[in-house]
């Protein structure tokens, strides 16, 4: 048995224990609140009280396995693989709480902390349903717990801990075989660990620390409703399961939704996709969950207040959570390879995922089955002119939208089942919008006239005037913005999804000012939808109009066949100080400033109207992280205006490994060889010589000129041309001398970087006076450039706000629904 | 007719037209070859060829990127992209692209690469520490 100096295994002991102890105590309390549950004797509290001590050993022991998990990335304890591969010592504290969920096994412990949270609460407060409902949530605490095991059983390794050893995770002796040769040096190999992997530069960002916790709370939170649509069945209790299940799917919609969005924030202040959500594989998995739970908590109210919709209603519930763990499975088993950019990489949990999303759908069908006969099934239709009946077709069409992401997403699955070899779509963001907006078309236009229906019946009369003049309005609105923003030039859908969302604004607008005179517990709804609608909006003019600012047509055209396709030139190229016009705007870039480990690219912008006078000038900052575990990583900067927004990144620079190439190291013959062949000028005192980019004078000769680090004697001669040289509106000076030491001629070069010069002061005359610089120009090749890409979004501003509303419409439909309800 | 049967059979219209549509647009993945025989575009995944040239230069034409890359059979081609070089370009061990064939060269919309160093690194570097400690 090896022994390791300077290894600290007590806090991975301890945290691996409470693994175990999380799993066991939530197995327990499964156990017994089932045998609660099925226990007819209603004075026996046995089965309850072992069941609740379960949970909270379970709960504890989570919050056991955090503080652990945070002492060895806090303390940089590198003997643990987590702590090495995913964070490093110049790690500020407030990332240590990122790198938590770099890794999967940090994110399942999240959602295990979560649930536990929920799990409480609802001991605390879900009275007469705590024994079923807390079986189910149990029941999942089992299965998230069992994803942080670790430990091999019958040869299959269960779950992966956060607490496995480095030298445990990664073969040392075949990465270093200094190792294998020295057992003396393998000991004591963790002295050579000295930091490490980092996090990665993209997660380093304020809304990395919050928008996976808000993520892993929607997420975990669905698992609420699930349960009570599961105990409804079970325990036959068909009608009352909707009331608690309607407050808490609110929650999870509310909170998931905020999450996705604050996802969607992340990726356009620090990613460089150019926008705010791009289908990717990832995001469709939030959004899958999300969309069928919307549809249910509609179908749900429709269940409650009419005794229509009941199957509609459970069914979606149920499917949401089964479709979460299928996200969860997508994201997590590496099966989307490579149809995404962000999925996790497989830890060897393929069947373990899979098994989960088994279970809890095996469970939902089975119930289903079992209660199939008893379930109260309306056999009357639902009237046409009923709120019911068009709030039950819009959770369908939502269900299909989410068939339609399902569907798509899913290739890689398709592919795996059927031993197919599809490939995503080429386009996948064209065929995911045009699906998505014409789903949109026919969601936001019920949004808009369900509100003027009634539940049961409606007077046909009055609906179909008041639609009719909102309908007019919106209709004259969405005209007007259509042709404003330019969206007429888009596929036909887009300007019908905008008619669908300013209608249900209009529409809910109106709502919300009878409930503003009225019942203002009413308002929920209605503010929602308008944050809903709002958000279309935004997202149809800014994704469909954005602009590519940086067009830039003057690129060569290598080959006949490059140039005559019609590609997409999004990129323009700045060299240092040069100002070059792109659009409405004169760009620079200006420098760089460091501030490690970010490179930022100072890029000076000037809005010029139409005479050329300067309307408004600002500064962007884009910047580079290099970072020599992983690479080159960008960040934009965007400068954001009320309507419009002007997004920059930097997409080539180079900065060649981050490391400043230092000239001072060269010979002077080497360094001439990033200048062009020099131009020699004689000239007098006064004289003005021009170069490319603008001009130099001479204006004085200092005779007391000398250098540093050389005594000059009254023999010697240094005399020191005085030049002012102006470049691009800018002016610099720089003193080139001219030395005469000891019998021999010395010059004494000067470089304005700025200006990409070099300039030497080479020769006296005294009979002609005639003094003789000479120029070295800078090629532009080896001046300092970046290659940027700027776009603009215009209303984006609608998409950010919308979300707000709604969040805050949601809150107040949670506080209507927590108080009509009467929990027994 | 049922107002039921009507959203049934709506329902089930809906779900062929979204089957039709993922099949309509789904790619395939195919080799430079294939590309040669298909209009339109496809997936090529393969390797980039380290020995010959990357070529892009800003000053040039900041939207002309070509390199060389072999797909999985083998078989080599030049890729044109029209955009910059990707960051890290040189560290890929795989890339797929999206793209049709133009002539002799491979037009690609679309660079996916990817940098098995970038998320899944186990691999310890030492090697500068150790150096240190053999001088003792």
């Amino acid at each position: 048995m090896d022994t390791f100096k300077g290894e600290h295994l007590l806090p991975g002991h301890l945290g691996q224990l409470f693994v175990i102890l999380a799993f066991g105590a939530a197995l327990l309390s499964t156990i017994s609140y089932y045998f609660a549950t099925t226990n007819k004797d209603p004075l026996d509290n046995s089965w309850k009280r072992i069941a609740r001590i379960g949970f909270y050993i379970n709960t504890l022991s989570v919050v056991g396995i955090g503080v652990c998990l945070f002492y060895i990335i806090y303390t940089h304890l590198f003997e643990y693989h987590y702590a090495w591969e995913h964070s490093s010592k110049s790690l500020p504290v407030y990332y240590i709480i990122s790198s938590y969920w770099e890794g999967q096994e940090g994110s399942f412990w999240l959602w295990g902390f979560w649930q536990a949270v929920l799990g409480n609460i609802l001991i605390w407060r879900a009275k007469s349903w705590e024994k079923p409902v807390m079986t189910v949530v149990s029941l999942s605490q089992v299965l998230l717990s069992s994803m942080l095991i670790g430990i091999e059983i019958f040869g299959a390794r269960i779950g992966s801990s956060p607490f496995i050893l480095l030298r445990d995770a990664i073969d040392l002796k075949s990465s270093a075989p200094i190792f294998a040769q020295r057992p003396d040096l393998y000991q004591n190999y963790l002295s050579y660990i000295t930091d490490g992997n980092g996090l990665n530069p993209l997660l380093q960002n304020y809304w990395m620390v919050i928008h996976p916790p808000t993520l892993f709370l929607g997420f975990a939170s669905m698992v609420v409703p699930f349960a009570y649509a599961i105990a409804g069945l079970w325990q036959k209790r068909y009608k009352e399961w909707v009331q608690p299940a309607i407050s808490y799917s609110l929650f999870a919609v509310m909170v998931l939704g905020t999450g996705i969005i604050m996802g969607s924030f992340w990726a356009y202040d620090s990613l460089n996709f150019d926008g705010f959500w791009a289908w990717d594989p990832v995001e469709n998995a939030a959004l899958i969950p999300w969309l069928t739970l919307i549809g249910a908590v509609h179908v749900m109210i429709v269940y409650k207040n009419t005794g229509h919709s009941y199957f509609t209603a459970t069914f979606l519930v149920l499917i949401s959570f089964v479709l979460v763990l299928y996200a969860s499975f997508l994201t997590r088993s590496g099966i989307l390879g490579d149809t995404s950019v962000h999925a996790f990489t497989d830890l060897g949990m393929f069947w373990h995922l899979v098994v989960d999303v088994i279970i809890f759908a095996a469970v939902s069908i089975l119930l289903l089955v079992i209660r199939w006969k008893e379930l109260p099934i309306t056999k009357k239709e639902e009237e046409t002119y009923s709120r019911e009946f068009w709030m039950f077709v819009g959770a369908v069409f939502m269900a299909l939208s989410c068939l339609q992401l399902v569907v798509v997403t899913s290739i890689p699955v398709w592919n795996a089942m059927f031993k197919t070899n599809i490939a995503p779509p080429n386009n996948p963001v064209t065929l995911y919008n045009v699906f998505q907006a014409g789903f949109g078309v026919v969601v936001t236009l019920l949004m808009g006239f369900a509100q003027f229906m009634k539940y049961k019946k409606t007077e046909t009369n009055r609906f179909f005037i008041t639609t009719g003049v909102y309908f007019v309005c919106a209709l004259l609105i969405t005209v007007l913005i259509v042709y404003v923003t330019g969206i007429y030039n888009l596929r036909i859908v887009f300007s019908l999804i905008m008619l669908g969302a300013i209608f249900s604004v209009l529409s809910n607008g109106k709502v919300l000012s009878d409930a503003i005179k009225g019942k203002i517990k009413l308002a929920g709804s209605a503010v929602a939808h308008i944050g809903f609608g709002l958000i279309l909006v935004g997202a149809v003019i800014a994704a469909g109009t954005r602009k590519v600012v940086s067009v830039n047509d003057t690129g060569e055209q290598y080959s006949a066949e490059f140039a005559k396709r019609n590609d997409p030139k999004e990129n323009i190229m700045l060299i240092k100080n040069q100002p070059v016009k792109m659009g409405d705007y004169v760009v620079t870039y200006m420098g760089d400033s460091l501030s490690m480990p970010n490179h930022y690219f100072k890029v000076d912008y000037k809005l010029m109207d139409a005479n050329g006078k300067v309307k408004a000038e600002f500064l962007l900052k884009p910047n580079s992280q290099f970072n020599p575990k992983m690479g080159l990583v960008s960040s934009p900067d965007t400068k954001h205006y009320l309507l419009n927004d002007l997004y920059t990144h930097v997409t080539m620079a180079p900065l060649n490994s981050g490391m400043e190439t230092d000239t001072a190291a060269h010979s002077e013959a080497d360094d001439d060889k990033n200048y062009d062949a020099p131009i020699s000028h004689e000239i007098s005192v006064g004289d003005t010589i021009r170069f490319r980019e603008g001009y130099i004078v001479l204006k004085s000769l200092d005779k007391t000129a000398h250098v540093e680090n050389i005594p000059l004697t009254n023999k010697d001669i240094a005399v020191g041309a005085i030049l002012e040289i102006t470049s691009h509106g800018k002016t610099y000076t720089a003193e080139p001398v001219y030395m005469i030491k000891n019998g021999s001629v010395f010059d004494f070069s000067r470089k304005v970087d700025d200006a990409g010069l070099k300039l030497r002061f080479s020769k006296i005359d005294p009979q002609s006076a005639k003094e003789t610089i000479m120029v070295y120009q800078q090629p532009e090749n080896k001046r300092p450039y970046i290659v940027m890409k700027a776009v603009r979004f215009p209303y984006i501003n609608f998409f950010w706000s919308g979300t707000v509303i709604m969040v805050i419409g949601f809150l107040m439909a949670i506080f209507r629904r927590n108080k009509e309800l009467k929990t027994v | 007719m049922k107002k039921s049967s009507i959203i049934g059979l709506l329902v089930i219209a809906i779900a062929i037209a979204i089957i039709i549509g993922f099949y309509g647009s789904s790619s395939t993945y195919g080799s430079f070859s294939d590309a040669k025989n298909t209009s339109g575009e496809l997936h090529v995944i393969g390797f980039l060829d380290k020995q010959k040239e990357l070529y892009y230069d800003a000053k040039k034409d900041a939207n002309y990127f070509s390199f060389y890359m072999k797909d999985k059979k083998g078989e080599e081609c030049k890729v044109v992209f029209p955009g910059t070089k990707p960051q890290d370009f040189e560290r890929s061990e795989q890339i797929v692209l999206v793209g049709e064939m133009r002539g002799n060269e491979f037009h690609a919309s679309h660079i996916q690469m990817k940098c098995p160093s970038k998320y899944t690194q186990d691999k310890v570097e030492i090697t500068e520490a150790s150096a240190k400690k053999a001088d003792i």
